[in-house]
């Protein structure tokens, strides 16, 4: 998601996604936790506090930190204009997503309303701090791919996204629930998973599949017709939700729709011309399955819970391919960051890390699939070793990142012309 | 309709690429003497890509808009460093240093189609919209430059 803002004089430095990067697994790993700490019944109801608390985890301290720290690479390029302060606007952000996801998964782990209002203040500053300069930004950009209006869509339906979710933490708060709670509620959820989350994917993968793969472009139609309906869809559903209407063919076209894009990227990345072997292949091939897993189950197998189909969803599809992205992007901005300044010896990207640990991680990831899947059709035990194979998971990744991050630091604190010199 | 700066270096520009992923499959092959055949080939049309935009097309651009800091001489800055991968990766052929050329031809590849996305998405609509009638003429002129 990187693949703009090269220019060192328009990218952030390389600390800021890293920065963001490495704070995901960490929040991956008090996922894990959840689950030996708290009955897991009440992990799997949707509706109850502690899922809401898990569920969060996920979205605000994974899915949102990863991606606001790959925009800020991506944003500045795409609009042509770097944004002002790069630092002070990544610790602003990094810092209340932080604490605002903890104290506002804290609170419902906690039941501590104080700490709803402190995690919601937080957050408030840092989705509209991102949102306003992201919006800024993508609406000013001359010339229109389906990438940036990909990303303009993930904006605007960020925006509403916060700005419910703002308004249900203001309920909980005041515990004044109203009859339309839940309604909110579905309408929060979709417009950020399939708006901010789906759709975004959908914007960077146009670019990012044909790039880092060499593989065909996605047809022009897909390109430039799926995040406009899937938008359509989700302010169609979230309206009709209003009315308590759950109307089956439009979770059907959206499912069709996100089919569409997984085999279209399948086929891509199934007849790419780098012959290279690339682990990062891996993780985008499972992603794309598991979404299209995600969303057979979601339209045609009746569901008394959600449970199985967020785990298929969250984890298989949205952390996989984010995580193979971070595989990506950590050794490239590396390497471009330290070549940039002039250093001669450095690493090729291969060599940041090394592949056998992040198939080891891909191997353990996957397992931890297996179990929180077979946990819904066999017992609820298997969740204990799917969360402790997906905290060991989270563990093998910052290993993974950090040894990178590390060989950059070493190589970024000496001098570009010490290699010339004799030692 | 006429050719636009913008199709026809973007066709330029996927026509370097396929020699480029051609090369690397011979790479991964070990068949280095094809493999030399192919990375000669990929420099080559490589280097005439960026002696059209450097020697026509830039100064052409420059000379219309009087921009002359902006986005040519970061372009121009972003072809210095891929020649300077471009040259380590020759070394690797010629020690047969498989594994290091794969990692050097990683970063060139990202380096190559993060600039080519500028260039597309930004830089050749700029010179068509500025050129107006005369992108042909440009185009033409971007033809004849010979292949070293």
């Amino acid at each position: 998601m990187f693949n703009q803002g090269l220019s060192l004089d328009q990218a952030p430095p390389a600390s800021v996604p890293f920065k963001f990067f490495l704070t995901a697994p960490c929040f991956g790993i008090l996922l894990g936790l959840v689950f030996f700490f708290y009955p897991l019944e009440s992990i799997t109801d949707q509706y109850s506090p502690v899922a809401v608390a898990a569920v969060h985890l996920f979205t605000l301290g994974m899915l949102a930190m990863i991606i606001f720290g790959s925009m800020q690479q991506m944003m500045p390029v795409l609009a042509g204009t770097p944004i002002k302060k790069p630092l002070l606007f990544a610790n602003v952000v990094h810092t209340t997503l932080t604490l605002g996801t903890l104290f506002f998964s804290g609170s419902f782990l906690f039941s501590n309303k104080i700490m709803l209002m402190i995690g919601a203040s937080f957050l408030a500053i840092a989705f509209f701090t991102f949102f306003i300069t992201a919006i800024y930004l993508l609406f000013k950009v001359k010339y229109l791919t389906s990438t940036v209006n990909a990303m303009k869509i993930f904006a605007a339906t960020g925006l509403v996204t916060a700005l419910i979710g703002l308004y249900l933490s203001g309920s909980y708060i005041s515990g004044n629930i109203g009859s339309l709670h839940f309604n909110f509620v579905n309408t929060h959820a979709a417009f950020g998973l399939f708006g901010f989350g789906v759709v975004l994917i959908m914007g960077v993968a146009f670019q990012v599949i044909p790039m880092f793969y060499v593989a065909l472009d996605f047809p022009k139609y897909i390109q430039n017709k799926i995040p406009i309906f899937v938008l359509a869809l989700i302010i169609a559903i979230g309206l009709f939700s209003f009315l308590d209407l759950d109307i089956y063919a439009l979770k059907l076209i959206l499912s069709i729709m996100f089919i569409l894009f997984s085999i279209y990227g399948l086929n891509s990345l199934n007849h790419r011309r780098r012959p290279v072997f690339d682990v990062t292949l891996w993780f985008w091939k499972l992603s794309l399955y598991m979404f299209i897993a995600a969303m057979l189950n979601w339209v045609f197998i009746p569901q008394d819970n959600m449970f199985t189909i967020a785990i298929i969803f969250g984890f298989g599809f949205l952390y996989s391919l984010l995580q193979g992205m971070m595989y990506k992007i950590i050794p490239f901005l590396a390497w471009f960051h330290l070549s940039s300044s002039g250093h001669m010896l450095i690493p090729t990207m291969r060599e940041m890390i090394s592949e056998d640990l992040i198939k080891i991680h891909f191997f353990i990831y996957v397992s931890s699939l297996f179990f929180f899947i077979i946990a819904g059709f066999l017992s609820n035990v298997f969740l204990y070793i799917g969360a402790l194979m997906f905290i060991v998971s989270n563990i093998l990744l910052i290993i993974n990142c950090t040894i990178a991050v590390r060989k950059y630091n070493k190589i970024a604190k000496t001098n570009p012309m010490d290699a010339f010199t004799q030692k | 309709m006429a050719e636009t700066i913008s199709s026809f270096m973007t066709a330029d520009h996927r026509a370097c690429d396929e020699e480029f992923a051609e090369m690397e499959n011979a790479v991964a092959e070990d068949n280095w003497i094809e493999a030399q055949k192919k990375f000669d080939k990929f420099t080559t049309d490589l280097e005439h890509h960026f002696s059209m935009e450097e020697q026509v097309m830039f100064p052409t651009f420059e000379e219309r808009t009087g921009m002359v800091g902006g986005p040519t001489a970061m372009m121009r800055m972003e072809h210095e460093q891929m020649r300077s991968v471009v040259g380590q990766m020759k070394g690797d052929l010629d020690s047969k240093n498989k594994d290091h050329f794969f990692g050097l031809s990683e970063s060139l590849m990202m380096l190559m189609q993060q600039h080519n996305m500028k260039e597309e998405q930004m830089l050749y609509a700029m010179v068509d919209s500025h050129l107006g009638e005369d992108a042909s003429l440009v185009i033409s002129q971007m033809q004849g430059l010979e292949k070293k």
